[in-house]
């Protein structure tokens, strides 16, 4: 496919097998992880403060099984998750609702779009760090900033997706199902649901995304408990490796719930556009769709 | 694209004004009474519902600005954001571009490198933040380098997605015609994935300079990300969004006017061969 893949020769006996394992695909992801955990111990070799991954495993260890951080100090992993999960839940509904009322008005409608259009792109560059010190200075400490910061952070991201969705549903389709006198309920079901439900997936992709750094900003500025207050209060206590532990824990959260639930949703929906697309341009896509925000 | 405005001008004999026109005065319109209508609804929001303190209204935002601009703070903490802005798409370039390259060219680095390509965008911009922050202590280094990792993975997939796109048939005349794979990478390959690289800073850019900010919000002495933070600690609401504001509304214009035309310009061979 690629202009020029690299084929290893077929080589015969053990030594031959072994070749084949590392230059696998599979053997390239477990080398390039290994490189990760070499680069990762090498900053901590050039600055002692940064723990290396051994410290901050260790961390994890006693934080997730409750152990004893020494003295009364003890884990506490449940407690913080079982906080913000919640919280993060709660604003990434309210986002979808709210951007998926906004995104199909502005989405239907020639007016809505000149009215709102330009307020909803201001939306969208306005970083999560000002709407978590907004809200910090209108609520205070609490669930309400939390909440209210994710959703303001990550609705506009599912209004511009729901918004390119609506757009793209076919001229040429609404006219023919107009003129032969499709019933408006067929015409959801076989037309306007299938042309954007790939688009609210990528909205909740990016919702999800946004939202979970939205949740830890305004965590570590305006909680008491949570783990973006947890990763907040290893920090002031200077024991980097409890917060470069939550740190791991942070991406192994989003980058596990992306890979293996919101990319997968995201892909199945579009299956009927991207059909015709190489690997890598899919990827591309996944990559890019909803930063771009038109 | 543009074909269809030339059919569809002046069908009726409607002489005044062509489809292009109409539609940019429809969205000057839309703008002007959109976003007046916005200030509107914040205005009598602040003034009759919330308070002035806890919502400014926008003309008090308006007037900080404009003290901002006038005092030549504005461009003092401008500059070096937008300098360490640039390094750190330096970075990006610097590094994305040979991980892209290998990624189009080798099955093994495609595999080696798909997943922190993959994984990248997905990472919270506040590690980034709060990581530089405890490797490089307060330091100009930090936004740069933050940039610069946020950036390189749209740089890496998009000079990835460039190669496999290259005219094959360039490729097998080459190779007919007797030309050495240096050759062939010097003036057919990177040539081609050029333009690509760009367009993955362009893609990165309004995430980019987020991360930026909010690295400066944490670790930097200087930079509008610092003077939010200096806002927020003196609780001025009005200071602080008419900082974000005005960077807002520059990188929008730098995105626009700068960005946009410069990747136009680097891809415009492939407009001609469309056309």
């Amino acid at each position: 496919m690629s202009v020029a893949i690299e084929r290893p020769a077929p080589t015969q006996g053990a030594l031959g097998a072994i070749r084949r394992v590392v230059l696998s695909d599979v053997g390239a992801r477990v080398a390039s992880y290994l490189f990760l955990l070499l680069l990762w111990q090498l900053v901590s070799l050039y600055e002692d403060r940064f723990p290396g991954p051994a410290e901050a495993f260790g961390f994890l260890w006693i934080e997730v099984t409750a152990g004893s951080h020494g003295g009364v100090v003890r884990g506490e992993f449940l407690e913080h998750f079982a906080a913000t999960l919640p919280r993060f839940s709660l604003g990434i509904a309210i986002s979808m609702v709210l951007g998926m009322v906004v995104g199909v008005v502005i989405g239907a409608s020639k007016l809505a779009e000149a009215l709102f259009k330009d307020t909803l792109l201001m939306l969208l560059a306005l970083p999560a760090i000002i709407w978590a010190f907004l809200t910090q200075m209108w609520f205070g400490l609490g669930d309400d900033a939390v909440v209210i910061t994710t959703f303001l952070s990550a609705f506009p991201f599912v209004a511009v997706n729901v918004v390119q969705g609506v757009q793209a549903i076919p001229r040429d389709l609404r006219r023919m199902s107009t003129a032969f006198g499709v019933s408006s309920l067929r015409r959801f079901r076989h037309l306007q649901a299938p042309a954007v439900t790939g688009y609210v997936f990528a909205g909740l992709r990016f919702a999800v995304i946004i939202g979970w750094n939205a949740v830890l900003l305004a965590e570590w500025f305006s909680a008491s408990e949570g783990v973006g207050w947890r990763s907040r209060y290893w920090y002031d206590a200077n024991r980097y490796r409890g917060f470069v532990g939550w740190v791991v824990i942070f991406i192994l959260f989003i980058v596990l719930l992306d890979r293996l639930v919101l990319v997968r949703l995201q892909r199945r929906a579009f299956r009927w556009r991207d059909a015709q697309l190489s690997a890598i341009e899919r990827e591309a896509e996944e990559v890019e769709l909803g930063v771009t925000g038109t | 694209m543009t074909s269809s405005a030339t059919v569809e001008r002046s069908p009726r004999g409607d002489a005044h004004l062509s489809l292009g026109a109409r539609r940019r005065v429809r969205g000057v319109l839309g703008f002007v009474v959109g976003v007046g209508g916005f200030l509107l609804v914040w205005t009598l929001l602040s003034e009759l519902v919330v308070g002035e303190f806890q919502l400014p209204p926008p003309l008090k935002i308006g007037r900080e600005m404009w003290a901002i601009v006038r005092s030549g703070a504005f461009a003092d903490q401008f500059v070096p954001t937008i300098v360490r802005l640039g390094y750190g798409f330096g970075l990006a370039l610097l590094i994305g571009f040979p991980i892209g390259y290998l990624m189009g060219t080798s099955r093994y680095w495609r595999a080696f490198f798909h997943d922190m390509v993959m994984v990248a965008g997905s990472i919270p911009g506040i590690t980034y933040a709060v990581m530089a922050l405890v490797v490089l202590g307060i330091s100009v280094l930090g936004p740069v380098i933050s940039v610069g990792l946020v950036s390189m993975p749209y740089v890496a997939i998009n000079v990835a997605e460039g190669l496999d796109s290259v005219d094959r048939r360039l490729v097998q005349m080459s190779d007919a015609f007797g030309r050495n794979r240096s050759a062939v990478v010097r003036h057919v390959l990177v040539p081609s994935a050029a333009p690509f690289a760009f367009a993955g800073v362009r893609l990165s850019f309004a995430l980019a300079w987020k991360v930026e900010q909010l690295t400066e919000v944490f670790g930097s002495s200087s930079g509008v990300g610092f003077q939010i933070r200096v806002e927020f600690e003196d609780f001025s609401i009005p200071g602080m969004l008419a900082w974000v504001l005005l960077f807002i509304v520059f990188m929008i214009l730098l995105e626009r006017f700068v960005l946009v035309r410069l990747e136009r310009y680097l891809f415009r061979w492939r407009l001609e061969e469309q056309a």
